[in-house]
C-alpha cells in the first residue's frame, strides 16, 4: 500500500452556522485519479477548495480538523498559502485563461515564484508544460496570440499547462469538462491519465461515466458525509451503502 | 430494487426487458415439456411444431438483446442497475441454448418410435424431464421476484439430474451390451440423458445471474 500524498483527519468545514463537511476521513494515493462525486451541495467542491485553502477566500469560511500534504498540515500557520497553491495546482469549471497570451498564461506562475532565472529556461519549461497538456503542436506558431483566442477545450488545456509548469505534487480539478463538447472532453480525460504518472489528481465530476472512466478511487459525498471511499471499479458495479447505489443508479431523492 | 429511478422510464425498460425473459422461458418451458412428451409418443406435426418454435424463441433472444443494448446506451446504468440490465442478456442466451436441446431431443422420437427403449429407461427419462422443468419453473419464479434462495435452491436442484444422468448412462451402457436389447436404443436413451443434463447446467447458469443481480457475486466465475 502506497502512503497517503494527502490525509484527511476529523475535517469540518463551516460557513457561518451552517457547517458544510462533517469529519471527514480520507487518504488521496500518489499517482492516482481520485474521484469525488455526490449531488449538489454535498461538500465535494467545499473539500477540494480545502486542499488548497482557496476557502480561506471565503470570510465565513471555517475549517477544522488536520489536513496533510506529505504529512504537512496544510493549515499550520507557518504555511506560506502561495507555496501551497504551486504545489497544489487548480483547474476550474470554465476555462479562466488570464488575458494574456498563450506563452504568458503559462509563465505566469513560473515568474510569480521565481522558478526560472534564464529566459531560455522559461521557454524550455513553457514548452514542456504545454507539451504535457496535449497542447504544444496546436499553438506553438502563435505562442503570442491572446489565450482566451482558443477554443473551449484548448483553453482548459491551457490551464492544465498553467498549473503543471510549476509542477504541483497535486493538481485540483473541480468539473473541468463540464463546460465541453464531447470531444474535447475525451481529449482532457486522455490527458488526465497520462498526467498521473506524474501528479496526483483529485477530480469533482458530476458524470458518472466519467468518474468510472479516468479515477482509480472514487469518494462518495452526501450531505456534507463522506459515505464511502474506495477503488472505482467497486463502487461503481458493487458499492456497500445503499446511499451511494441509489446515488450512482439515478435511484435518490 | 425497491427505491425507483428518478428517470421512471428507465425502471419501466428494465421491467419489460424482465417480461420478455418471462416470455421466453415459459415458451422454452413448454417446447421442452412437449419434446419430453413428445419422446416416446412419436407425432411426426408435433415434432415438427416443436422444431419451429425454435424460431419464436431466438427471436425472443434477439429482442432482450437488442433492448439492453438500447437501455445501455441510453442510461449508462450502473451498479445493480447494470448488472440487472446485463443479465438478461446471459439469461436469453441460457434459455435459447434449453430451447436447442429440447428441439434436439424432439427429433430423437423418430428413433425410439423405431427402436423402442427399455420401459425402465422412459421412466427415468421421464423423471429427469420433470425433474429439469421443475428446476426451469422455479428459476423463472426465482428471476420474477428476485429470490435469491429459490435460485440457490435451483442450483441444488441440479444435482440429482446429475445423479439421474449417471443412473441412465450406467445401465444403458450395461443393457446396449447384452444382445437381447436394442442397442440403438440404448445409445440414444444416453443422448436423451445427456441433453437432459445440459438442460439442467443451463437453468442452474440463470440461477447464478438471479445471485449475480441482487448480490454482486460472480458464482460463475468463482468455480
Amino acid at each position: 500500500m502506497l502512503d497517503p500524498i494527502i490525509s484527511a483527519r476529523g475535517v469540518n468545514v463551516f460557513y457561518g452556522d451552517s457547517q458544510a463537511l462533517f469529519d471527514i476521513e480520507l487518504d488521496v494515493l500518489p499517482n492516482k485519479v481520485t474521484a469525488l462525486i455526490g449531488p449538489s451541495g454535498c461538500g465535494k467542491s467545499t473539500f477540494l477548495r480545502s486542499i488548497n485553502r482557496m476557502n480561506d477566500l471565503i470570510p465565513v469560511c471555517r475549517f477544522e480538523g488536520e489536513l496533510t500534504l506529505s504529512g504537512q498540515d496544510i493549515y499550520d500557520k507557518s504555511v506560506d498559502v502561495v507555496a501551497l497553491r504551486a504545489q497544489v495546482g487548480m483547474v476550474f469549471q470554465k476555462p479562466n485563461p488570464f488575458p494574456k497570451s498563450i506563452f504568458e498564461n503559462v509563465a505566469y506562475g513560473l515568474r510569480i515564484h521565481k522558478m526560472c532565472t534564464a529566459k531560455s529556461e522559461l521557454q524550455d519549461r513553457v514548452e514542456w508544460s504545454l507539451k504535457s497538456a496535449g497542447l504544444w503542436e496546436e499553438v506553438s506558431h502563435r505562442l503570442d496570440e491572446p489565450g482566451n483566442s482558443l477554443s473551449g477545450g484548448q483553453q482548459q488545456r491551457l490551464c492544465i499547462a498553467r498549473a503543471i509548469a510549476v509542477q504541483p505534487k497535486v493538481v485540483l480539478m473541480d468539473e473541468p469538462c463540464s463546460a465541453l463538447d464531447p470531444i474535447a472532453t475525451a481529449v482532457i480525460e486522455d490527458l488526465i491519465d497520462s498526467l498521473r504518472k506524474d501528479y496526483t489528481i483529485i477530480i469533482v465530476t458530476h458524470s458518472m461515466q466519467q468518474a468510472a472512466r479516468i479515477s482509480q478511487r472514487t469518494a462518495f459525498f452526501h450531505l456534507g458525509k463522506l459515505v464511502e471511499f474506495g477503488e472505482t471499479k467497486t463502487i461503481f458495479t458493487t458499492p456497500k451503502d445503499e446511499r451511494t447505489q441509489n446515488y450512482i443508479t439515478g435511484r435518490i431523492g | 430494487m425497491e427505491t425507483p429511478h428518478i428517470v421512471k422510464k428507465f425502471d419501466k425498460n428494465l421491467d419489460k426487458i424482465k417480461s420478455v425473459i418471462l416470455e421466453m422461458g415459459a415458451l422454452v418451458a413448454r417446447q421442452l415439456e412437449d419434446a419430453s412428451e413428445v419422446l416416446f409418443a412419436y407425432d411426426k406435426k408435433e415434432v415438427r411444431r416443436i422444431t419451429e418454435l425454435d424460431l419464436m424463441i431466438n427471436g425472443f433472444h434477439k429482442d432482450v438483446h437488442s433492448r439492453a443494448e438500447i437501455l445501455i446506451v441510453r442510461r449508462q446504468p450502473m451498479a445493480f442497475d447494470l448488472r440487472a440490465t446485463l443479465a438478461p442478456i446471459e439469461v436469453a442466451r441460457e434459455l435459447e441454448r434449453v430451447g436447442d436441446y429440447a428441439k434436439t431431443m424432439a427429433a430423437f422420437a423418430e428413433t425410439f418410435d423405431e427402436s423402442p427403449p427399455a420401459s425402465e429407461h422412459i421412466a427415468l427419462i421421464n423423471e429427469m424431464s420433470a425433474a429439469v422443468l421443475v428446476m426451469l419453473g422455479d428459476v423463472l419464479q426465482a428471476y420474477l421476484t428476485g429470490d435469491i434462495e429459490l435460485a440457490a435452491n435451483v442450483r441444488a436442484q441440479d444435482l440429482s439430474v446429475d445423479i439421474l444422468n449417471d443412473k441412465i448412462r450406467d445401465s444403458a451402457t450395461k443393457m446396449a451390451g447384452d444382445s437381447t436389447h436394442d442397442a440403438k436404443a440404448c445409445i440414444y436413451v444416453i443422448l436423451v440423458a445427456q441433453k437432459l443434463e445440459r438442460v439442467g447446467d443451463h437453468i442452474t447458469n440463470v440461477s447464478r445471474y438471479i445471485n449475480q443481480v441482487y448480490t454482486g457475486d460472480d458464482l460463475k466465475r468463482s468455480l
